[in-house]
């Protein structure tokens, strides 16, 4: 073995075990019998699964995180299809400035935008906490709906939407029947995107957290602080593959990479 | 395309009044309440006052340091990834690139909760070494500089890996082998053949890495504890713990500047390479 052909399977080796390791000790960990989390497991429980799904604040912040992620997300799409529809097929003056109002929340850090909204819109409109939640969480996705929407529209030749207008089509079910079930693939896709985004998000929430309304992640950061039981491990775990199910079951049926 | 302006705008509209209005003017007014002077006039008072505080000059060369420190060490990383991902297979390359994207999946309190059990009094670093006899009492890793090092590398080499895959794979593929036989050693291969053929790549990574370090939470919240602060972390507790939103004001603007200067930047790398690919064509 030379020198060279060595390298590449430690690199690989060495990356994997960084990469992929801390997230097996976590799965190992929730599987633990005993009372604090610690590594390697001791002995083999389903105690602290379990245990997850009887925590009331858990199951809370969970119904709370699935409505944001699958509110805000249908928000940003009923949003951002029409946006995305205007901006790659009409000639529209002032077409970039639209752009850049709806994708720059990607760009500010969440904790801004969290922080300027209870500041300058729930305190003084006196916006309900779950409201303006969900209203950060759609600003947030709206990004990344047009991203996605635009790219598959672009992808879309627009003369079969033409001819379907002058076949006597009108404009609105051409949209209907013409372009949505192509474009599809790439709503589906967008809707994913955003509702991991949105799931996995902590910093916009932080501020809009209020007694009783947590989003999840928020929920376990919480708890980790006071309880040192493998608990939020399992529930890490339970969240990861949930999430990395979603995302093969895209990729197989949707050919999700093609869009994101 | 379609000529009718009122049918465009009725369709724009709606989402670019909600950002407006949910997401730009908020933001701005936040952002001009650091310019404030109590009798309504403008001034750089609150600028002034933040940096002359010892500790908010702390975290802001810390949130630089480590920002600076997890971009070279993940591209150092990340090329040496790259490249041998890219020399695999085709059916190895493609498993190997979902082992890397696999952890953008992942929660990153999850991920970052995880260094927890590695890092920790009790944790597995600990352990072994005390097993190997290499420190009596167990090292305080947790909480410090180091472990926000790690967990933000952890967090965002994939970012940097998957931007020098595609700057590798659009390399041509006999630029190495040609420098390699007029008789460049693997050195000047990197830095004179291999770096200036991949500089976009690199930096495209570099800046997703470098705001992703700047903007972190949830990293610093979880393995910085309460006495090792970045950026963020400082700016949550002056709000939550000292009601100081002129400070915290002062923040979200230095975030800003730095988050858009290196979007703007990916941007004119992004154009150079479309157009360097159009006059290519």
């Amino acid at each position: 073995m030379t020198a060279r052909s060595l390298f590449v399977p430690t690199t690989l080796f060495l990356l994997a075990t960084f990469l992929i390791g801390p997230f097996l000790i976590i799965v190992a960990a929730s599987f633990s019998a005993g009372e604090t989390l610690s590594f390697p497991p001791q002995g083999f429980s389903l105690q602290w699964i379990l245990k997850v799904f009887t925590v009331e604040s858990f199951r809370a912040s969970f119904a709370m995180s699935m409505f944001l992620a699958i509110g805000g997300t249908a928000a940003a799409l009923v949003l951002g299809i029409p946006a995305s529809y205007a901006l790659s097929r009409y000639r529209l003056p002032g077409a970039e400035i639209i752009r850049t109002i709806v994708s720059a929340p990607i760009i500010v850090p969440g904790i801004i935008v969290g922080l300027s909204l209870l500041r300058y819109v729930v305190v003084p409109f006196g916006v309900g906490i779950t409201l303006a939640l969900f209203l950060a969480h759609t600003a947030l996705i709206l990004p990344y709906a047009v991203r996605v929407v635009s790219a598959s529209l672009d992808n879309l030749r627009s003369d079969i939407e033409e001819a379907a207008v002058l076949l006597g089509s009108s404009r609105l079910g051409a949209f209907f029947r013409v372009v949505m079930p192509n474009i599809k693939g790439g709503i589906l896709s967008a809707f994913i995107l955003g509702f991991v985004t949105s799931f996995n998000q902590v910093p916009v929430s932080l501020f809009l957290s209020g007694p009783g309304v947590r989003t999840l992640p928020i929920d376990m950061m919480a708890y980790m602080e006071i309880v040192f039981d493998p608990s939020v491990a399992a529930l890490s775990s339970l969240l990861a593959f949930l999430s990395i199910g979603i995302v093969f079951a895209a990729e197989r049926f949707l050919g999700f990479s093609r869009y994101v | 395309m379609f000529q009718n302006r009122a049918e465009a705008f009725a369709l724009a509209l709606p989402a670019a009044i909600f950002a407006a209005a949910v997401f730009i003017v908020p933001v701005l007014i936040l952002l001009s309440d650091g310019f404030r002077s109590l009798d309504g006039g403008w001034t750089l008072a609150a600028y002034g006052e933040f940096f002359s505080s010892p500790l908010n000059q702390a975290v802001f060369l810390r949130t630089l340091k480590l920002g600076a420190l997890v971009t070279v060490v993940s591209a150092v990383i990340g090329y040496a990834a790259a490249f041998s991902i890219v020399s695999l297979s085709p059916a190895a390359k493609g498993r190997m690139t979902g082992l890397v994207v696999l952890p953008l999946m992942i929660s990153p309190v999850a991920r970052t909760y995880a260094w927890i059990v590695i890092l920790g009094r009790t944790g597995i670093v600990n352990q072994a070494f005390q097993v190997l006899g290499l420190s009596e009492a167990p090292l305080r890793i947790l909480f410090s500089e180091t472990a926000i090092f790690i967990g933000l590398l952890q967090l965002f080499l994939p970012l940097m890996i998957i931007s020098l895959i595609s700057a590798l794979e659009n390399m041509p593929k006999d630029a190495v082998p040609a420098a390699r036989v007029l008789g460049a050693n693997w050195f000047q291969v990197f830095w004179k053949v291999i770096l200036p053929l991949t500089k976009e790549g690199l930096v495209i990574g570099g800046t997703l890495v470098f705001t992703g370090c700047l903007t972190a939470y949830i990293t610093p919240a979880i393995l910085g504890g309460s006495k090792v602060l970045m950026l963020e972390t400082l700016m949550y507790q002056q709000v939550a713990v000292s009601n100081n939103f002129v400070a915290a004001s002062v923040i979200a603007c230095i975030l800003i500047v730095m988050s858009f200067a290196a979007n703007l930047l990916l941007k004119r790398v992004a154009t150079a390479r479309n157009t360097q690919r159009k006059a290519a064509r």
